[in-house]
């Protein structure tokens, strides 16, 4: 399954020790501690500007962080250039703004890096990409342009293209904040199938109903630490913590 | 009655028929007055002139010129030495473009800073003034005796002279047109290719199709090369002349370095405002694929920049074609300059000033409309708004 040799089975799929990372002299995660397990599903909550999107755009290098380890899928991620290209085949990505390539057809977006990057042959890919677009429920939109779909319907897409890669870990980074309300659920509907099967998910979202029914754990983040982590139940219901607090009676309050 | 001036519809066809009515009155007018005034000059208009001989020579020609040579092979000899000037302009401000474009949109502070400078002198300093001083700088170079020599070319202040190969007029346009096509080739090759074949095979493709081409090229030239002549006729030094070769005058290569610099500093701003319309999110999305960042720039980078740059590069092509006109600031026989000395000689004022202006018409018009297929070829499919 592991491409190259830069990742390694056993021990969690992503580890990050004493995190720390700043733009400039603005300090946007403090000593980030965080262990996930291979198949386990992360939520990580918080208000804005707490560093959670900052956390998981460095597990795949979109950031790069100053101090402290990240380790992924056993490979210290670092400046060296073969373990990032073997993290990033590894570890999919979906973006708020969905971020599909707008020149391509929808299954060229979703062959794209499997024939370049995993050296698939086309017809391999096609029948991988057709098979993933059947997944997220769109197969009927193959030879459409992203800017042809809906908004949700471009999530799925990016959903697909990121599955298409085969990765072990997926990141979700605010996947329904840039959705119409009706269109929040049928991104959820696909993410709720992907967890049924297993997938290891680090996903940043405000859905707190998705949390609750897919989340191993919730971890909460305030001004870019770790504040608290607990099971949903917990999480929701028997969170002591004043900052918690506050935070739930503001996003469960209305 | 009142009630059907009152109608919207009639309003405005009644409207359109009084513009077109007054137009065509004052065109008649102008023509009217032109005749008459020409009639009483003793002009007799018409385009008899055409097949006259001019009586006096051309400094540049690609095609064979003598004086006894009537006015339309003139007028063709002007409209190739324009193309042929507005081609390598274009081609070389393009280059020129681009580098400097990329070298504003570097991580590289040293690289940003030269790509500003440049622009901010070469885009402020009127392009008359950058035709005058290379035009200063080439004639001040060393005469034929001492010239500068390399690679089969000699630089003097007569111009430059460089090799050709002695072939037939017929074999040396198929050439071009093999040579041509050896760029072409791979590159449609490739779009046909793309995603339908593993990267490897393509550039085998693509290989084989420049190697073809470019073997047409050497067959034609063996083929078409003139008997009892060396294949290759290289400039030399004769007596105190250079004698073979081609020469390309002083005049053009001014104009063609100052629309290249000139043109060169406008283009960058187009190369770096379509690079930077690329979304950050396009190229993150492609880092997380595990794309490599030379694929991430061929395969999304570029090609999303190339749409926006297109528009607006088009603009600037036809502009810089029609700034060849400065041809006839330092005497290169460009179509403008064609057209004026026809004027001077023949009188056939409206005539020449009717031709010339069809003449940049035709080829502006061309120029944007293949550009406008592109476009509308390359074109993003749907409502882009969504990220």
């Amino acid at each position: 399954m592991i491409a190259g040799n830069s990742t390694k089975s056993g021990g969690p799929a992503v580890r990050l020790e004493n995190l720390d990372k700043y733009y400039g002299t603005f300090r946007a995660l403090r000593n980030v501690n965080l262990s996930v397990e291979r198949g386990e599903k992360i939520v990580v909550c918080g208000p804005s500007g707490s560093g959670k999107s900052t956390m998981i755009r460095c597990i795949n290098r979109l950031e790069q962080h100053n101090g402290g380890r990240i380790t992924v899928l056993g490979a210290e991620l670092n400046d060296d250039v073969g373990n990032i290209d073997g993290i990033r085949r590894e570890v999919g990505m979906v973006f708020q703004h969905f971020n599909l390539f707008p020149h391509m057809t929808v299954l060229e977006n979703c062959m794209l890096a499997p024939m370049i990057v995993r050296k698939q042959p086309r017809a391999e890919a096609e029948v991988r990409a057709r098979r993933y677009l059947e997944k997220v429920r769109i197969p009927e939109q193959a030879m459409k342009f992203p800017g042809q779909l809906s908004g949700g319907q471009q999530q799925r897409v990016a959903i697909a293209r990121a599955l298409c890669m085969q990765p072990q870990i997926m990141l979700f980074d605010e996947p329904t904040s840039a959705l119409d309300p009706e269109m929040i659920s049928e991104v959820l509907d696909v993410m709720v199938t992907l967890a049924s099967e297993g997938m290891t998910m680090i996903c940043v979202t405000h859905e707190m109903g998705f949390a609750r029914r897919v989340a191993d754990r919730v971890v909460f983040m305030d001004a870019g630490e770790i504040v608290e982590e607990a099971p949903p139940e917990e999480f929701f219901s028997a969170s002591r913590n004043e900052r918690t607090q506050r935070f739930l009676s503001q996003v469960l309050g209305h | 009655m009142v009630s059907l001036l009152r109608n919207q519809k009639v309003r405005n066809a009644l409207l359109q028929v009084l513009y077109v009515g007054s137009l065509a009155a004052m065109v008649l007018a102008c023509v009217m007055i032109a005749r008459r005034n020409l009639a009483a000059q003793g002009i007799t208009s018409g385009f008899d002139f055409l097949f006259k001989s001019t009586g006096w020579d051309v400094n540049f020609s690609l095609l064979p010129a003598t004086a006894n040579d009537p006015y339309w092979w003139y007028f063709l000899i002007g409209i190739i030495n324009t193309l042929f000037l507005g081609s390598t302009g274009l081609l070389m401000a393009t280059v020129v473009g681009t580098i400097v474009g990329l070298a504003r949109t570097s991580s590289n502070e040293l690289a940003r800073l030269l790509g500003r400078t440049y622009v901010d002198i070469f885009r402020n300093i009127p392009l008359i003034l950058q035709v005058f001083f290379w035009y200063a700088v080439i004639t001040h170079l060393p005469t034929p005796r001492a010239a500068h020599q390399g690679l089969g070319m000699l630089l003097t202040s007569r111009g430059l002279y460089v090799p050709v190969p002695n072939v037939g007029n017929l074999a040396m346009v198929a050439t071009a047109v093999a040579l041509i096509a050896a760029v072409v080739l791979p590159v449609w090759l490739g779009r046909t290719a793309r995603l339908s074949r593993p990267v490897g095979e393509r550039l085998g493709i693509q290989v084989a199709g420049a190697a073809a081409a470019l073997v047409c090229a050497a067959i034609i030239l063996a083929v078409g090369r003139l008997p009892d002549l060396p294949l290759v006729d290289f400039p030399a030094l004769q007596g105190l002349n250079l004698r073979g070769g081609l020469r390309i005058p002083p005049e053009f290569s001014a104009l063609a370095i100052a629309i290249a610099i000139y043109g060169g500093s406008y283009i960058a701003e187009i190369v770096r405002g379509g690079f930077k319309s690329v979304g950050k999110g396009q190229m993150e999305a492609a880092q997380s694929l595990g794309l490599s960042p030379w694929r991430i720039f061929t395969l999304v980078r570029l090609p999303l920049a190339l749409r926006a740059m297109l528009p607006i590069l088009a603009n600037q092509y036809v502009w810089l074609m029609k700034a060849t006109t400065m041809g006839i600031a330092v005497g290169f026989t460009d179509f403008f300059m064609i057209v004026a000395l026809t004027i001077n000689h023949s009188g056939q004022t409206l005539e020449a000033i009717g031709i010339l202006m069809a003449g940049f018409l035709a080829i502006n018009l061309s120029l944007a409309a293949v550009f406008n297929r592109i476009n509308r070829a390359i074109a993003l499919k749907g409502n882009q708004l969504r990220g």
